[in-house]
């Protein structure tokens, strides 16, 4: 079920941890969206948003990868990010980044207002929900660049909802950060541990199969202190399920 | 990374289980307690708007405000000074308590005190120091820093406080209750906090219109100190003006809810000036320290919206970070996200840049603060300054360098990611349990391997 | 420079927009309070946070009699500080007899009488100022806090409570009785201030 008329022409960015670490990542992105009948591009010079730099206070360079992806991403109907905070690093912080330069700051808002959250852009804007089945439980945790500066909250549950036989239990401080903050979990790693150590309890005790979440960071970050600790819980990205492909190797379980 | 000094209070703290269970005590409880309260408060989005729209006005206008209070304070009958840095304010409230022979003051609790080093000055001059609050009179007793703006010795277990009451109190608690202790602690304080010469307090709001000052409490601590002494003593932050009462109740009704969860606290009192002629009781002069310490400074740098804070404490209650480090670890007067934004502002960037690399980033802070601080904004502006200052370290600045310019060329970046696979992928397949360079990572956790090919690679090879 | 040029003249000082400040003061977010004030004064007064207490008399010559009663009550002895409030010391305002009262307000007075200006439904808070008949510390000194009210002075918001003209040296709200949680998070009642607060509002609906 999708809007009717024209197929939207989409650019997929599949952000640089999904490239280099998960491209299945990638894939269920692609697939989900020409299943909600877009017509998908993946832009062959797509490297970074920017985002270390950006957070790193590193001004100068975060504008010059950013003026790249907006170059890149611009002329088409809309961009779509299997990522909540490479997304809003593009429609959020773009714009401010060139709050001052005249030529830049529409192209900046312009691609802004096109660029979505893969799961929020499936069900919020294509109104799309899955066909498949995956007989599994499953708890989600709200990754923190989506939720608070994207609003994803609601559009993965409701997509989940769509996958027969998957189970979502609830995740106790579903929207408490797992530590993992991009460069601060190697910068702060002692900090980091202690945050996830939290996290990893809490999903544990959560008694899912499953830990699915919108950010492969957050994921690499939560699945891979649950391995370290003994933890049977698999790890997903929760596009990966939506797209059927939940029955493929979890995080960490590639040969 | 080489540990700094705030990398080894932080693992101080991380080492250290008994400070963790006092952390989750105060700040959990914190949590949960102001969910219930902004729940059974309709239309909090807009009164937090409403307050942020408040503060902005004044601080956008704070010269005007400011005379304003000085006219109306005088007129009411006290006397308003002014202080540019921390050194001046305690001169001035020194030289107060000199000309007024002062032995004793009496201290209701204020944070603006610790920033200015007031109890150091008052040790220095020789004038004794009474914490009336009951945090303050423990970590006096402690001889420590406050670990928390609201519950400043919620770092103390009750055996810990048991150990100092019954080494200073004269008479102190028979049984190991707390509310033994409390009662050692009200009774070991009443004479002194009586017989003061000097009470010296802070001020949660100062009302422009009315020359008032208003302090929120919930012990009594306060008002008992800030009457019986001949002189009142305020040191104050210049942005704690608003224009008028009303605007003063708007605030007042998200703060105690931001902190606690309560209503209002206790007390709420408006101080406008000393005792009027046929009072029945009061002090007979009231002195106000408008301090700076800088705030204009903040105000012109970019960090106005900083000057928006009421001092409820919820950014901290609710940050990740400081839920697993505590207060002590930021090294400085205010902790966490507030803190964090504030001590680079008032002790400099370079002895404090880790205060806003330390962060997640995670907007927990914003999404509770009552009057909508964008705190992640102005820690990533304090990391872009450190960036422009050259403080961050070498190989901090190497590495995004370099994948900033790897990552501004396509073709390059595909062989980087090529070569990132095969250097990965020889340490482990599936998960990876230790990686060169990436140390602070597999201390802690496992990595998942790549991959054999990247998307990019994938796709180009026709995979859909 | 005087410290203080130096800040305004880096703070300047033009005066905001004429009604800047006023349109900030337009329909501020509260809790609806609706209907009977009275009783909305004395739910917010029973929540488990104020520890308060109270009761409700005809007028104030019936007040010994519910002093007695409260202090009976709690196994104190009839012993009260009055403030020198005519409404409360005049000649025929109310009978004091089998009463002790201090002539001046001791550290551990046992038990503090007041009359407050206004009750606030809103949030159970009880608003005082200072003056020639009413002392502020005795209301923070004594263990029992009991406070007389007249009923036609509960007002709705915390709006409503400042006084008009010119201002006291002090105008304060109670809300609840003295407490702190410092010590490991403990709630402790009457920290420095009164453990006990019963209100007593006098006045026939």
């Amino acid at each position: 079920m999708s809007p009717p008329g024209p197929s939207p022409r989409v650019a997929l960015f599949v952000t640089c941890l999904v490239d280099l670490i998960r491209p299945q990542v990638g894939f269920a992105a692609l697939r989900t969206l020409e299943a909600a009948r877009c017509t998908v591009v993946v832009p062959s010079g797509q490297t970074c948003c920017g985002q270390p730099a950006l957070n790193s206070g590193a001004r100068d360079e975060a504008v010059a990868i950013a003026k790249r992806t907006i170059a890149l991403l611009e002329g088409h109907d809309a961009v779509v990010v299997p990522s909540g905070s490479c997304a809003a690093t593009i429609r959020v912080h773009y714009p401010e980044l060139f709050e001052h330069d005249a030529a830049w700051r529409p192209r900046a808002q312009a691609i802004a207002a096109k660029t979505y959250e893969i799961m929020a852009y499936l069900d919020e804007v294509r109104g799309w929900r899955p066909d498949t089945a995956l007989a599994a439980t499953a708890t989600y945790h709200d990754s923190c660049s989506g939720l608070r500066e994207l609003g994803v909250k609601a559009q993965p549950r409701r997509l989940l909802r769509g996958v027969e036989g998957l189970m979502l239990k609830p995740l106790k401080g579903e929207e408490t950060c797992c530590g993992f903050g991009g460069t601060f979990c190697v910068k702060y790693p002692a900090i980091s541990n202690a945050i996830a150590t939290e996290k990893a309890d809490a999903i544990e005790a959560s008694g899912a199969d499953l830990l699915l979440s919108g950010d492969l960071g957050c994921l690499m970050n939560m699945a891979g202190k649950l391995h370290r600790d003994g933890s049977s819980v698999r790890a997903f990205h929760a596009i990966e399920v939506i797209a059927g492909m939940g029955d493929g190797p979890a995080i960490g379980e590639d040969a | 990374m080489s540990a700094t000094a705030f990398t080894k209070r932080a693992d101080a703290a991380l080492a250290d289980p008994i400070l963790k269970v006092a952390i989750e005590r105060t700040a959990s409880t914190a949590e949960t307690k102001r969910g219930i309260a902004v729940k059974g408060f309709a239309h909090f989005e807009e009164a937090r708007t409403r307050a942020a729209a408040i503060k902005d006005h004044v601080v956008e206008h704070l010269g005007f405000y400011l005379e304003q209070f000085e006219a109306a304070a005088t007129a009411a009958g006290a006397q308003v000074h002014w202080a540019r840095t921390a050194d001046e304010a305690c001169s001035i409230v020194i030289d107060i308590c000199k000309a007024a022979g002062a032995k004793t003051v009496a201290r209701s609790k204020s944070m603006m005190g610790e920033e200015i080093g007031l109890p150091h000055a008052l040790a220095e001059a020789g004038i004794g120091r009474i914490e009336t609050d009951l945090a303050e009179h423990i970590i006096q007793l402690a001889d420590e820093r406050p670990s928390h703006i609201v519950w400043p010795a919620m770092h103390k277990t009750s055996e810990q406080v048991s150990a100092l009451f019954k080494q200073h109190h004269l008479e102190p608690h028979a049984e190991e209750t707390i509310p033994a202790m409390a009662e050692s602690a009200r009774r070991h304080l009443r004479d002194g906090m009586l017989a003061a010469d000097v009470g010296i307090s802070g001020a949660n709001f100062l009302v422009a219109e009315s020359g008032a000052v208003c302090t929120v409490t919930n012990e009594g601590n306060a008002e008992l100190s800030l009457v019986p002494p001949r002189i009142h003593i305020v040191t104050a932050g210049i942005e704690k003006l608003v224009p008028s009462m009303g605007h003063a109740v708007q605030l007042l009704r998200l703060l105690a809810r931001s902190a606690t969860g309560a209503t209002l606290t206790q007390y709420t009192t408006f101080y406008t000036g000393p005792k009027r002629a046929a009072d029945a009781d009061g002090p007979d002069v009231m002195h106000i320290v408008l301090i700076d310490n800088g705030r204009s400074a903040m105000r012109a740098e970019g960090l106005a919206e900083m000057l928006r804070c009421i001092r409820c404490g919820a950014c901290m209650n609710h940050c990740v970070v400081f839920r697993q480090i505590g207060g002590h670890a930021y090294g400085g007067t205010y902790p966490g996200p507030m803190g964090a934004v504030l001590t680079p502002a008032l002790d400099g960037l370079a002895k404090n840049r880790d205060l806003p690399n330390a962060c997640t980033l995670n907007g927990k802070c914003q999404e509770v603060c009552p009057v909508k601080i964008p705190l992640p904004t102005l820690l990533r502006g304090w990391r872009e300054r450190s960036w422009r200052e050259g403080l961050e370290p070498v190989s901090v600045r190497q590495g995004i360098t370099a994948w900033a310019w790897v990552a501004q060329r396509p073709r390059l970046y595909r062989a980087a990611v090529r070569a990132a696979i095969f250097g990965m992928r020889r340490f482990g397949r599936g998960w990876i349990r230790t990686l060169p360079m990436a140390g602070g990572w597999t201390a802690h956790r496992d990595l998942p391997a790549p991959a054999a090919e990247s998307f990019m690679a994938r796709y180009a090879k026709g995979e859909r | 420079m005087s410290a203080r040029d130096d800040i305004l003249a880096t703070l300047g000082t033009a005066a905001p927009p004429s009604g800047a400040a006023d349109a900030l003061l337009a329909d501020p977010v509260r809790p609806a309070v609706a209907g009977d004030l009275v009783a909305t004064f004395f739910t917010a007064l029973e929540l488990p946070a104020s520890g308060a207490t109270h009761d409700r008399i005809a007028d104030l010559a019936d007040l010994p009699r519910a002093v007695a009663a409260y202090l009976d009550g709690h196994g104190l002895a009839r012993a009260v500080y009055l403030p020198p409030d005519p409404r409360l010391t005049a000649n025929g305002a109310a009978d004091w007899s089998g009463f002790t009262l201090s002539p001046a307000i001791a550290p551990n007075e046992p038990t503090v009488l007041a009359v407050a200006r206004l009750g606030i439904a809103e949030t159970g808070s009880l608003v005082f100022e200072t003056g020639p008949s009413a002392p502020m510390l005795p209301n923070f000194l004594g263990l029992h806090h009991i406070v007389v009210l007249p009923v036609a002075a509960v007002v709705a918001h915390l709006e409503d409570a400042a006084l008009p003209g010119e201002q006291p040296r002090a105008h304060y709200w109670v809300t609840g009785v003295s407490g702190t949680t410092d010590i490991e998070g403990q709630y402790i009642r009457g920290a420095h201030g009164p453990r006990f607060l019963h209100v007593i509002l006098v006045g026939e609906d």
